[in-house]
């Protein structure tokens, strides 16, 4: 993209896209990398759920929930798309470090893994990060361009490989690693909780029955010769996202009451170290002149909106670091159908970077 | 089937960002206006229900919030915690274990329990079974997003499989037969006439059908601009522009889904200004209530 050209902040080599739902991310994510292909650069962008549009237009549809990187139509080959899906991910990394097939399998099997691998919270988010990092090694020149999922908690995707590491490292996993079992498949009184700790057994055997601890105590006993491996590759996907090769752009609604959470995401991004390359204000519903006393409905809907939507511009602006690069972009009639649009999108990105 | 203007459960759904706060207050007063006692029971960790209904946040209790009206914010974890600790008898040992390594990551991982707590929860509501709580006939649950709502829906069934004996399958049992009773316990999808919520609601409803055997009470189009008066002149307005592809995007839905629909218009008032009680009045319609007592 002709992008630092017309004065829009560096795109770092990795560019991760966030922000809450429904902001429309992933169209961004899909324009800016549609543009640094049209520029002649090699792009590759990351997706978690995009409309059946957007998956048209990336030849992402038909893709039967697989991962793999497929080239866009029409873009002379310069850019590449993939449709991420963390259970894939997550199976990959089993089968990568587990010591042979038989102990990939087990683990594969167990009933706790099959639950958690698509549901304990965070494991989406950091399934992202984990695929960037394995395309970031494989990167060489090109370009990285990744949407975010659609958290309810955008955090938790800042969050995720720490908190994978802290988990790894909690004595909740060792405990859970111990035996738990005795051959006859009843509980062992544990050495280190003595009395009290037997009770606690015991009623925890009575609250919430044994099977699905026992599925997860095999499940972290099946895990255990991954651990190590894991647990340094949470730490490296950490340190990337904190490198200089990475940046973050969050986007966010421009709405008076959506302020507050979008000054709380920069926050979180910067206390952690992360660099924010810039904030995009999108689908900023124009401002219009008061309506005439018989004016339609409608119009008198899209002004209100188009106030609130200034009024939270000024509070946004009274609120941001002057240093951070921003733009803004107003709301489309339609989102973007083909590749043409996809660059204008990009084009008009690029022409609204400015600093406070 | 009765109205769902009846039902002891309303789980309220819908993508991020689609109103699903707002329309979940607007049932709630919809319904209180009818003549029922109903708790707004949110479940999300940033509390924003207490706008749209004029109170203090709830910080995890029941508040009231205007006549027949309560509300709640409860985590499910939260919900769960004080679920064993009760079950246990309370005390030091119910501390311990809820304090206990083995039994957070447990709580953490194992899947649908915190659903089940909370399902639990709004079921001993309408039983009157919480302790100081005040008679309630109907929860409306703010659900976390439609993804886990198959999940929540599905949640007693898994725990009580996965669970053999004890409080906790005892308690997945009942809520299991609760919800799976379409008379008492419903659910209402909030989307907007936009491409990505249409289809992630029609991918709902699909998966509701397949997974729990179950139809939604209620589909609930939100924020839609007027029908314009034709024909429009040139240039055509955006708004004009965004009503037509609402338009379209409501003939998928249409066509994708032969239940009950409620189309909310889009209103110039912010939550603080009344929008869940302007809602409200459109809803009532909507949820059958010429049958409520």
């Amino acid at each position: 993209m002709s992008a630092t050209r017309r004065g829009s902040p560096p795109l770092p080599e990795l560019l991760v896209v966030v922000g809450g739902g429904g902001v429309g991310k992933t169209t961004l994510a899909a324009a800016i990398a549609q543009a640094l292909a049209a520029g002649g650069e090699e792009a590759l962008v990351m997706t978690f759920d995009p409309s059946l549009r957007l998956k048209d237009v990336l030849g992402l549809t038909g893709s039967g929930g697989g991962d793999e990187e497929r080239v866009v139509p029409r873009t002379g080959g310069r850019l590449r798309a993939s449709l991420l899906d963390a259970r894939r991910v997550f199976d990959r990394i089993v089968d990568a470090y587990a010591p042979d097939a038989a102990a990939a399998a087990r683990i594969h099997a167990n009933p706790y893994y099959r639950h958690l691998a698509g549901r304990l919270s965070g494991i989406l988010e950091y399934m992202a990060v984990e695929r960037l990092y394995e395309a970031a090694a494989e990167s060489g020149r090109r370009r990285i361009v990744l949407d975010t999922p659609p958290a309810q908690q955008a955090l938790d995707f800042l969050d995720a490989p720490r908190r994978i590491v802290d988990f790894l490292d909690s004595g909740a996993l060792r405990l859970a690693r111990r035996e738990w079992f005795d051959a006859a498949g009843r509980l062992k009184a544990t050495r280190g909780l003595r009395g009290v700790g037997r009770r606690v057994e015991a009623y925890l055997d009575r609250v919430v029955g044994l099977d699905l601890l026992r599925d997860m105590v095999e499940f972290f006993h099946a895990f255990e010769p991954l651990l190590a491996g894991f647990r340094e590759r949470a730490l490296a996907v950490e340190a990337l996202l904190r490198s200089d090769r990475v940046g973050f752009l969050l986007v966010a609604p421009p709405g008076e009451h959506r302020v507050a959470a979008t000054m709380h995401f920069a926050r979180a991004l910067s206390e952690r170290d992360l660099t924010l390359s810039g904030l995009v204000i999108n689908r900023i519903h124009p401002r219009t002149p008061p309506p005439e006393a018989q004016a339609p409905e409608g119009e008198r809907l899209m002004h209100w909106l188009g106030e609130v939507d200034a009024a939270g511009l000024v509070a946004l602006e009274e609120r941001l670091p002057a240093d951070l690069r921003r733009a803004a972009l107003p709301l489309e009639a339609r989102p973007p159908t083909d590749l043409d649009s996809l660059e204008r999108l990009a084009e008009r990105l690029a022409r609204s970077w400015r600093r406070g | 089937m009765t109205a769902p203007g009846h039902r002891e459960l309303l789980l309220v759904t819908g993508k991020g960002g689609v109103g699903k706060s707002t329309v979940a207050a607007a049932l709630t007063l919809a319904l209180a206006a009818g003549g029922r006692r109903c708790l707004l029971l949110e479940a999300d960790r940033r509390e924003s229900a207490h706008e749209h209904l004029g109170t203090a946040p709830s910080g995890g209790s029941i508040l009231p919030a205007g006549e027949r009206t309560w509300l709640q914010n409860l985590e499910p974890e939260t919900v769960l915690d004080r679920l064993v600790a009760r079950r246990l008898g309370g005390g030091l040992l119910a501390r311990k274990v809820v304090g206990s390594a083995l039994y957070r990551s447990f709580a953490a991982g194992a899947p649908g329990l915190g659903s089940l707590a909370l399902l639990g929860h709004a079921l001993e509501l309408v039983s009157g079974e919480v302790e100081g709580a005040p008679p309630v006939d109907c929860v409306v649950v703010d659900a976390p997003a439609s993804g886990h709502a198959v999940g929540m829906l599905s949640a007693a069934r898994l725990v009580r499989e996965a669970v053999g004996s004890g409080p906790v399958a005892e308690l997945a049992g009942r809520v299991e037969t609760w919800i799976g009773d379409a008379e008492r316990c419903g659910v209402v999808v909030i989307t907007l006439a936009e491409e990505m919520p249409v289809t992630e609601t029609l991918e709902l409803l699909a998966a509701l059908r397949a997974e729990t055997g179950r139809a939604a009470d209620l589909v609930v189009a939100n924020a839609l601009f007027p029908p314009a008066a034709e024909p429009v002149e040139e240039p055509v307005p955006l708004w004009v522009r965004r009503r037509r592809l609402q338009e379209e995007e409501l003939e998928r839905l249409a066509a994708g889904w032969a239940g009950p629909r409620a189309e909310l218009g889009l209103l110039p008032l912010r939550p603080a200004e009344g929008l869940a009680s302007a809602l409200a009045e459109r809803l009532a319609a909507a949820l059958g209530s010429e049958g409520l007592p």
